[in-house]
Order: C-alpha cells, then structure tokens, then sequence
C-alpha cells in the first residue's frame, strides 16, 4: 500500500503499543503496521523506538516513537493527550512492556517487588486509566493486556513475576467490565515461552540457552516454543472486529501449556 | 483480521449447522475455503445450509446425525472422511439447553443433556482424532457456555454438562497437543432464531431481551456471526499455538460474574 503523493493515507486505525520497541511488542508494532494500522511505538528506549519506527517508515508505513515511562502517570498522562491531539482518535491499545526479575518469595527485595508490580501492573493501569477514555472518545476500541502463562500458575523463582501477571488478569476484567458501555473492550494474551520475549534472554543468560528452549519446550504440551508471529496474530485478532463480543478474556498462546497446569 | 483462504483446503465438520450459530460458522467457513460436512437432526435446515455454501462454490455435504447417539457420532466423522478426504476441523456446535434445578430435573432430562452436550463431543473427538493424527493437523473447538463457567440457577444437568466438556477438551489439548489443537468458546446470551423461539413464549419477551441484554456488560445481546468468527480464529492457523484454552463470546459476562 505506497502512499500517493500529496494524499493523507487512509489508515485502519491507530493503535499505541507500549514495550514496542524491543521483543513481542516489536513483532505486535510490525504486525500492526503490515495490517495498515498508524502506529505509535511507546518505550522508554528512545533510540530503540525510534530506529523501529524509521525503518517501518522507510518501507511505506505510518509509524511514530514516543519515549514514555509507563510507571510515570505524568509521562503517559502526556503520552495519550499527544495521541489523541495528533492523530484524534484511537482505536487500539496494547501494554507490551514488562519486566522480570528472578527471586523467590523470602529472597525477593522491596526494590526488586516494587519495579515488577510498577512496570507490570501500575503501567497497565496508568495506560488504561490515560488511554481508555481516548478510546471511548474515538467510538470505542480494544485494549490487550500481554500477560503470562506464569498469571496462571508459579513458578519457582518468579515471586513477583508471576504476582504481577496474575493481578493483570483481574485488572483487565475489571476494566473491561467498567468501560464495556463505552465500547471499549479488554483482554489479556498469555503468552509461555517465545523465542522473542523476556524469555529469550532468560535463556541467553543461562549459560546453555539450547537446553533451556529444549526443556521448556518439552514442558509444553505441544511440544515446541511459540513465535512472537503467533502472538502478534492472537493480538490483532482481539483488535479486530471479529472479536467484538470478547471482553475480560485471558487468550492462552502457550502450546496448552496453562491446560496441564491450572 | 481474517485472510481470504484461511482455511483453503480444509475439511470441517459442524454439528447443528441446519441453523443459527452452526449455520453461521459454516457460511463463514466456505467463505474462507473449507468444505463442510453439516451434520443436524434437522435435515430441511441442513440442505438449506448446504444451498448456501454451494451458492459459494464450496463443497458441502449433509449428514443426518443425532448427536445423542454415539453411532450417529462415528457415522458423521467417517461421513466426513468419505466425502473430503479428512477432517482438519471438528467444530461441536450442537446441544440442547433445559432447565430444571437439581431436585426438579427428571433423569430423562438429565441423560439427554448429557448425551447431547457432552458425551456427543467426547464419541465426536474420539471418532476425529485418529484421522487428525493421521493427516498431522487438527484443530477441534467445542461449545461451552458461560454456564459452564459459573452457576445458574435452573440449569442443573445443562451446567455440569458444559462445565465437563471444558475439562475434556483441556485433557485432549494436553494429551494429543503438538497435532491436535482443542480449544472451547464459551458464548453468553446469543440472539439466534432458536433463542428467539424460547423467548417468544415468554409473556413479555421484549421486556425480558432488555433485562437479558442490561446484565451483559456490554449492553447487547451476542450475535452468531461474533461466535463464527471466533470460531474461524480457531479454526484456522492464526491460532497455531493456542489449546486448551476457554474463549468468551458474552461481552463480558463470565469477567462480571
């Protein structure tokens, strides 16, 4: 689809991926754009965002970076008030940033908890609390939360991990029960392993990244990790029409993974 | 979003696609290239279904079934492979839906709702999966219901039966995973002709649709088209690594209760 000169572009919607600059948000920010979505690239890596949105733009889509600290409610205040002056309406948002830190419960310190719960589930809540009523403005619209299979069950060494996942599920239910009136609908995509996420570098730093992926794929019913591609596809599913009536759902992409395990 | 020819060349089964939501997944799934095998107690429905989707210039074909009866069961699968070749998709769309609480609900009842709701998906799957395993792909969806997920009163047998196929369907996602993709929609209150029918009887119908539709949080009642296209979602590869997962279609209904 190459823009005609001095024509504004027919897009199919403007979606705001937090986390977009690196891993699953990334292959969320390319699937968008190849969908014919403006996109709007939200991390806290400015240059990383912007060197994703330059070279999306360089092949003829229609894609910005903003620099945002989601556990900043001025920041993504700012963040949404820019969207919806811009471009005037919003039809998607995904919270994709994340992180993971590895400790146990009695080994978990306060600065350790208090950054997962921050990134993981005040971020959400900031964006939705910022982004819901741009959406609702706009018509209405989908919200995707990525969360983890690890919201559905433990996982030694992932205390705060697995405590932000799992209060994510309840969140977003909470607001897609709040704003479905609005036209705003909200669901989660539980992702397990994927060779793009947090867990590539899980394995990378485990000294034999090869035996990591072959054990957790074994652990999966399917027997095989995921691909950023096949929770990129689940993403734009919810955004679309065809998931109209789905609200306060938690979509597995985990090879039946939470199916053995809840 | 859906591409044209998700499902080229696959061959799906749906059971009570003579109307409503089975009708509309089976229209919705020729559209995307499968050929479907209708299976349905009501054969009139059935070839009207059929019509449709050879109006398409998609193959169909009907099979008489009751789904209660674990011969009429293996009879649509090998139905199915007899006409197409395969079954890559195993869409149980059929049920019956009484009401009666525990102590009012007769074992005629009782057997029925569990012949139909679930033991039908099991002798369905079981008769699927040999020839998914063969071909090396299968995606099975089994309808649930939001009342297989919380309580309600008056739906005693209809409940167990609903909430049983989310186990089985989870047992075969684990058992069967890297070939065969098992996965439930569970649709809330959905506005089909036989839901009309229920209705209508009621004394004040209108009236009980905006009660019905003011409990849903997102003020409407389903569609079939909104648990066809989900239906597709899973039917096709956009959905590769997700099984044994439960997938609303109740507008928030199950987030709410």
């Amino acid at each position: 689809m190459r823009r005609q000169r001095n024509q504004p572009r027919e897009v199919s919607g403007v979606v705001v991926v937090t986390g977009g600059a690196s891993g699953l948000g990334e292959s969320i920010v390319h699937r968008f754009a190849a969908d014919g979505y403006r996109v709007v690239v939200a991390d806290l890596d400015e240059p990383r965002a912007q060197r994703v949105a330059d070279n999306l733009t360089a092949a003829g889509h229609v894609v910005d970076a903003m620099t945002v600290d989601v556990t900043s409610e001025g920041e993504v205040a700012a963040l949404f008030d820019a969207v919806g002056e811009g471009q005037r309406r919003l039809d998607a948002l995904v919270c994709s940033a994340a992180i993971e830190t590895r400790s146990s419960v009695v080994d978990c310190d306060d600065e350790q908890w208090q950054r997962v719960i921050d990134v993981n589930v005040k971020g959400p809540f900031l964006c939705m609390k910022h982004g819901i009523p741009v959406l609702a403005r706009s018509g209405g619209g989908a919200v995707v939360l990525l969360g983890s299979v690890l919201g559905a069950m433990a996982a030694p060494g992932y205390a705060a991990y697995c405590t932000s996942k799992t209060a994510l599920v309840n969140l977003a239910k909470q607001a897609a029960i709040e704003h479905a009136i609005d036209g705003v609908r909200v669901n989660v995509v539980s992702p397990s392993a994927t060779d793009t996420g947090l867990f590539a570098r899980i394995a990378a730093e485990s000294g034999d990244p090869d035996g990591v992926r072959r054990m957790v794929a074994a652990g999966t019913p399917m027997g095989r990790l995921g691909r950023a591609d096949e929770v990129s596809a689940t993403v734009a599913f919810l955004c679309s029409p065809a998931a109209a009536f789905i609200s306060g759902a938690v979509i597995p992409v985990d090879g039946a993974m939470a199916a053995r395990r809840l | 979003m859906a591409e044209d020819g998700d499902l080229a060349g696959k061959a799906a089964l749906i059971t009570g696609a003579a109307s409503g939501q089975g009708r509309a997944a089976a229209v919705l799934f020729a559209t995307h290239g499968a050929s479907i095998a209708i299976a349905d107690i009501d054969d009139d429905g059935a070839h009207e279904t059929a019509g449709m989707i050879r109006a398409l210039s998609r193959d169909a074909t009907v099979v008489h079934a009751d789904v209660s009866c674990a011969h009429d069961c293996d009879a649509m699968v090998r139905a199915t492979v007899d006409a197409f070749g395969a079954v890559d998709v195993l869409y149980n769309n059929a049920a019956v839906q009484m009401s009666g609480r525990v102590v009012d609900c007769t074992e005629e009842q009782w057997d029925l709702t569990i012949a139909t709701n679930l033991n039908a998906i099991f002798w369905a799957c079981r008769a699927a999966i040999p020839h998914m395993l063969a071909a090396g792909r299968g995606s099975i969806i089994n309808t649930a219901s939001t009342l297989g997920l919380i309580g309600s009163e008056g739906f005693a047998a209809y409940g167990a039966a609903k909430a049983g196929l989310v186990a089985l369907t989870r047992q075969i996602a684990v058992e069967y995973g890297p070939t065969v993709r098992a996965n439930v929609i569970a649709p809330g209150s959905i506005d089909t002709p036989r839901f009309r029918k229920v209705t209508e009887q009621l004394d004040d119908p209108d009236a009980f649709l905006r009660m019905l539709a003011s409990t849903v949080p997102a003020g409407r009642l389903g569609q079939a088209g909104d648990v066809a296209e989900i239906a597709l979602f899973l039917a096709s590869d956009r959905s590769s690594y997700t099984s044994g997962a439960i997938i609303p279609c109740d507008g928030g209904l199950a987030a709410l209760r």
